[in-house]
């Protein structure tokens, strides 16, 4: 029993995001705000990432993104790529910053959330029929990297006492 | 000994093994994945079509079970807050006298309906398809910054096609964007990629109406001219020939500024993410 906690809580940041992904619509998106403004999925990954790089492999983000793909009907990969793309760009600007710092982290954040909405819109403008609609995705990105130091301190918080 | 059965001897060459074929085989590999994907994405071949429907299905439902709980939970909540409501007997009264309109409202439609008809089968004007509304359940509701949809629980094997148009109480909601085995997406109205043709008619005017990806949508090639009214009545205007002509869309809402130019802003005859059952309008054959 106490094995299958620990497992439990070791697969905790692939069950908060991969409930955050089925339910992208119900959390901030439909209660509190009007539209698709805030991107609760890359602050988490982003979060978990940073801290605990060890926790998410490679292959479960190829999944999560998969899953997102199918749920949201954009071209399947294409989130899969970004997640893979977001691992690897965090891993690269850790390693290139020594001093770990809120400045440093909210920076690496905001340069991950800008390149990954680049590549997302790259691909979906060229594997989509459906159009874009580039404010709501400047919105998106905008209030998304506004949003991460409230929700860092949760997660903080909530991985202080309960992850 | 060659050097992987010597690194596999001890724990750190199992992890720097681990490590080298994490970051030199499974991430490229990965990402060729994911770039086929996208490319078969556009290939329309029969067994990847299927292959992709079977996956959205799995995927689809798995996730209305995840949110099974949830949704339980938010339900209960909203039942439990109307059963504290204790204009209850007032709200009753209301509710019959609406009732009462309504009913002597549409036997006078039924009225015109008929003379209409009268009407066109004498002017020799022939009547649009035969529409028959399938009713289904809408599983889930997706939000994001790349489109706003919502999937029902029937697919190809009830005949669903791509187009057809979702409504609910004869308001439209939105048209059949994907198409799986046993579940489908519905592109909303509101959606940015949503384009419809609509009709005004207290003004007599055609227009698209685009979605802004928010909650509303906005009017584009209005006639310059064209000078609408608050509570202006849209309907669809039929006009590409796949969306059924006469359903309610919205009605207008006017805001002027301090120039005293109109600025139109649409008021949907539907609320967002308190769909439970819509039907999709199929043509007869």
């Amino acid at each position: 029993m106490r094995n299958f906690f620990e497992k439990l809580r070791f697969y905790i940041p692939h069950l908060l995001i991969l409930l955050v992904i089925a339910n992208d619509s119900l959390l901030i998106n439909t209660w509190i705000a009007p539209g698709p403004i805030i991107n609760l999925k890359y602050i988490l990954l982003f979060y978990f990432c940073f801290y605990q790089p060890d926790r998410i492999s490679v292959i479960s983000l190829f999944f999560l993104g998969l899953v997102f793909d199918s749920l949201q009907c954009t071209p399947f990969g294409m989130t899969s790529l970004c997640f893979i793309v977001v691992s690897k760009l965090i891993y690269f600007l850790k390693k290139r910053r020594t001093r770990a710092n809120f400045q440093n982290e909210f920076i690496s954040f905001g340069i991950v959330l800008v390149t990954i909405q680049i590549l997302a819109s790259i691909i979906f403008y060229y594997f989509s029929k459906s159009s874009l609609e580039y404010s709501l995705i400047i919105v998106n990105t905008i209030l998304t990297l506004a949003l991460y130091p409230l929700l860092r301190y949760i997660l903080q918080f909530f991985c202080r006492y309960q992850i | 000994m060659n050097a992987t059965k010597l690194a596999k001897s001890s724990a750190v060459g199992t992890a720097v093994l681990e490590r080298t074929f994490r970051q030199k085989i499974l991430t490229p590999a990965l990402i060729g994945i994911c770039f086929l994907l996208l490319i078969l994405e556009n290939i329309s071949s029969r067994p990847i079509k299927f292959f992709k429907s079977l996956i959205n299905d799995v995927i689809t439902y798995s996730a209305f079970i995840i949110n099974l709980p949830i949704n339980f939970t938010t339900g209960t909540t909203k039942s439990f807050l109307e059963t504290l409501n204790f204009n209850i007997h007032q709200e009753n009264k209301i509710l019959k006298d609406q009732i009462n309109k309504l009913i002597s409202e549409k036997n006078e439609l039924l009225f015109f309906k008929n003379e209409n008809d009268n009407l066109k089968k004498t002017l020799g004007i022939r009547n649009q398809g035969e529409y028959a509304a399938l009713l289904v359940k809408v599983i889930k509701e997706d939000t994001s910054e790349f489109g706003k949809s919502f999937s029902i629980s029937k697919g190809s094997s009830e005949n669903i096609d791509i187009g057809q148009p979702v409504v609910r109480n004869n308001v439209y909601l939105g048209r059949i964007a994907e198409v799986n085995l046993l579940s489908s997406k519905v592109m909303i109205v509101t959606d940015a990629g949503s384009r419809i043709p609509i009709i005004i008619p207290s003004k007599g005017v055609n227009a698209i109406l685009k979605g802004n990806g928010y909650s509303s949508a906005e009017l584009l090639f209005l006639p310059p001219s064209t000078s609408l009214d608050n509570n202006d009545q849209i309907y669809t205007s039929g006009t590409d020939g796949i969306i059924k002509e006469g359903l309610y869309v919205g009605k207008v809402i006017v805001k002027e500024d301090k120039n005293k130019k109109k600025n139109y802003s649409i008021d949907l005859g539907y609320k967002e993410h308190q769909l439970n059952y819509v039907s999709v309008l199929k043509l007869k054959r």
